[in-house]
Parts: structure tokens; C-alpha cells; sequence
């Protein structure tokens, strides 16, 4: 990694200038290698977007903050400034890989809106229908809990006093019906 | 935060930095430190005579090639926290701690019984004087390559790791009694190997970039050099 570009020179004067506190003399040495780094970083992460290539700059542009006591002035400055960028570029790529051991890659599925089927009103017709069919053949408890939690959409509690139940046998008839209704919508479709 | 912000903000209110000295000149220093603290250490233990005169040419071509090693592994340490300096050093620290353990297993009798060399336990007192003498060392060399170390954490930490470890060895050697090379072979050679790499291991967190110095504007970034968003 080179760079006949960058003026080594006074990019050294301005960063000795900032070594004694000079804050002018570092923000120009910072605007004039921020083009050069980033061009570098493209260079490398050819498949970085744009966030990621600012993020890695950044790193950067703070690791020569964090070091800029280790340049010396009497050494040429831009191979100082490549060695900063080679190893944070290479920290980019672990801590990328890192990341992507952790996360899981979820293939697209089709979404319920995506799908012709799901925006089909016919269709959806059809299966309230068959669902207001199904809630009516359940048994009187089941049809009761699953109108009372499910279509007026009444807190347990709330539907505890309506009915007269208790909450534990509220969870219990709500499971059954649910576990009724599947089987039957089931069967209609086929 | 936009990089043009950043760079506004780093500008506002820098402080100035004295840059550091040469690497050679600071391995010197720490070296010099590191001899005069070893010589006492060895000295205190006042068993300096008793060792010299039961140990063959073996015993000291072994002592200078670890004082060698120790040398080169501190200067390798103090050029990996400048960056863009040759790394050649790395190269002659890794071969002289090659070359270390060639000469204790040359030294060693080719008869030697491994069951004997594991059992002796009374290396467990050179096992301390590495570790617990080679705190102090390992200190001061850390607080020294602190500001550049962030760069290359584990090579940094690893050739400090070797350079202490090999100096501590000599300090161990010179204090207490060791007839069999190949016990030192296993037990010193064994103890450096596992300073480095723990030391490597754990570089990233003695060396992390939140730990640096000449950091003034902790207040908008991250800890890890990361711009907070």
C-alpha cells in the first residue's frame, strides 16, 4: 500500500504543528488525507457501502488522534499514516467477520402481503366463512372463550367475570378451540 | 457523526504531545532498568556463587542466547507500537527464542526421563520468580508502550511477554540451582511459551484503544475508536 499522492512533506510539518497543540495545522492535515484514506478504503472494501467506508475513515481518522504521539518528526509521515490504515483495515475485516459468524442469515419468504393468494378477497371471504362456521360448531365453553378473548378481545381477567370462569379454565377452552378450529379450517381447505 | 464534524471536533482544543523517543533508545532504558532490577532480585535472593560455579558452558551459552532473546523481543516490542517502522526485529526475536530453546536441548543429556523432568516440582519456585518478579517488569514495559500499542495489540503484548519472560528466566537461572538442562528446558521454556501466549491472547484488552492515552475527546466516541451515531 502506497500513496505518491500525499504530500509527505508538509503533511509531516502540519502533524508537528499538531503535536504542539496546534488544532488549525491538524484539522488541514486531516481534511487533506481524509480524500486520500477514504479513496484507500474503497480501494480495499471494494464491497463496503458508504456507511461502512465512513465508519472504517472515522476509525482511522481517530486512531491517528489516539497515536499521534508515535510519529516521529524526523521520519517521513505517510508511511506512519498507510501502517494506521493498514491495521485498522484489518480490524474492520475482523470485526466483520465477527459479526457475521453471529448473525443468521434469513432467506426471504414470501410475506403475508407479497403473496397474490393473501390479497385475494374471494379468498378471504371464503375462510371467514369457514371460520365463522367452525367457531359456531364449537362446544359452548370453547365458542364462548374464543368470542369473548378473540373477537371482542377481552383482557382474561375481564373474560374471567363475564363468563363466570375462572382464568385457568379460560387458557385451557381457548387452547382446545384453537386447537379445534386448525383442525377443521384444515380440513375445509383440503 | 459526519466525518467532517469529527474532524472540527478533534481540532477544537488539542492538546500538545511529546513525541516519543526513539524504539532503540527506549528498549535501552527499559532494559538497563530491567538488568539492575533483575541483578538485585538475584542478588537478594543470595544465591548468585552456588550457581555459577556448578554450572558447565552449557548453562551459560543457554543464559546468553535468553538475555539475546530478551534484548530483541524488547526492541520488537517497542518498534511494533510506531507504525511504519521495519518489523524486521520481529524476525530476529522469533529466531533467538529458537535458538534459546536449541541451546537447552542441546545442553540436556540425551538419557533424560521425562517423568523426572515433569515431577520436579522444585521448578515451581522458578515458575514464581518469573511470574511474580516478571510483574514489575511487565508493568512498566506496559505502561511505556501504551500509547502505540492499540495498533497491534497481541504482537505488542506477546514480545513484551518474551522479553520479560526471558529476562526473568536468567534472573531465575542465576538465583537457584539447575543441574538438568532439560528440566529447564520444559519448565523455563514451558512458562515463557505460556507468558506469550496468554499475553497475546489478552493484548486486545491490556491494549485496547479506550485504555489509550492522548484521547481528549472521549465524550463523543466510543470507547473502542468507533464514532458514536
Amino acid at each position: 500500500m502506497t500513496d505518491a499522492l500525499l504530500p509527505s512533506d508538509s503533511l509531516g510539518e502540519l502533524m508537528r504543528a499538531a503535536q504542539q497543540g496546534d488544532g488549525a495545522s491538524y484539522r488541514e492535515l486531516l481534511k487533506t488525507i481524509t480524500p486520500r484514506v477514504r479513496q484507500i478504503i474503497k480501494r480495499q472494501r471494494g464491497f463496503a457501502g458508504i456507511a461502512e467506508v465512513e465508519d472504517l475513515l472515522q476509525d482511522v481518522l481517530l486512531s491517528v488522534h489516539t497515536v499521534r504521539s508515535t510519529y516521529d518528526p524526523a521520519r517521513p509521515f505517510v508511511p506512519w499514516l498507510l501502517a494506521i490504515v493498514r491495521n485498522r483495515l484489518v480490524d474492520g475485516a475482523r470485526r466483520y467477520a465477527r459479526i457475521s459468524r453471529r448473525e443468521i442469515h434469513v432467506d426471504e419468504e414470501d410475506v403475508t402481503f407479497s403473496e397474490p393468494a393473501t390479497n385475494d378477497d374471494i379468498g378471504e371471504v371464503e375462510d371467514a366463512a369457514a371460520l365463522h362456521a367452525a367457531v359456531r360448531a364449537l362446544p359452548e365453553g370453547q365458542r364462548q372463550a374464543i368470542e369473548l378473548l378473540k373477537l371482542k378481545e377481552l383482557s382474561l381477567k375481564e373474560a374471567a367475570e363475564v363468563s363466570g370462569t375462572s382464568v385457568g379454565a379460560l387458557k385451557v377452552a381457548t387452547h382446545r378451540a384453537m386447537a379445534t378450529l386448525r383442525r377443521t379450517l384444515s380440513k375445509t381447505r383440503e | 457523526m459526519n466525518t467532517n464534524d469529527l474532524i472540527e471536533d478533534l481540532g477544537r482544543g488539542l492538546e500538545p504531545v511529546t513525541p516519543l523517543r526513539p524504539a532503540g533508545r527506549r528498549a535501552a532504558a527499559w532494559s538497563i532498568g530491567a538488568a539492575v532490577y533483575l541483578g538485585l532480585l538475584v542478588v537478594g535472593m543470595s544465591a548468585v556463587n552456588t550457581r555459577a560455579g556448578g554450572a558447565g558452558a552449557g548453562f551459560w551459552v543457554s543464559q546468553i542466547a535468553a538475555v539475546v532473546m530478551g534484548l530483541l523481543a524488547t526492541r520488537a516490542a517497542f518498534v511494533s507500537v510506531v507504525p511504519g517502522l521495519p518489523q524486521r526485529s520481529r524476525v530476529w526475536a522469533v529466531v533467538a527464542a529458537v535458538l534459546w530453546l536449541g541451546t537447552l536441548v542441546a545442553a540436556s543429556p540425551r538419557d533424560f526421563d521425562w517423568t523426572t523432568v515433569l515431577a520436579a516440582s522444585h521448578e515451581w519456585v522458578c515458575v514464581g520468580f518469573i511470574l511474580v518478579g516478571g510483574a514489575p517488569l511487565m508493568g512498566v514495559l506496559a505502561v511505556m508502550l501504551r500509547r502505540g500499542a492499540p495498533l497491534n495489540p497481541a504482537t505488542t503484548a506477546a514480545f513484551a511477554a518474551l522479553a520479560v519472560g526471558a529476562l526473568a528466566n536468567v534472573g531465575a537461572c542465576m538465583s537457584l540451582q539447575h543441574a538438568n538442562n532439560a528440566i529447564t528446558f520444559a519448565w523455563h521454556g514451558g512458562i515463557v511459551l505460556a507468558l506469550v501466549g496468554v499475553a497475546a491472547l489478552t493484548g486486545h484488552f491490556v491494549f485496547a484503544w479506550s485504555a489509550a492515552p492522548s484521547r481528549s475527546i472521549g465524550e463523543n466516541h466510543a470507547g473502542d475508536g468507533t464514532p458514536r451515531r
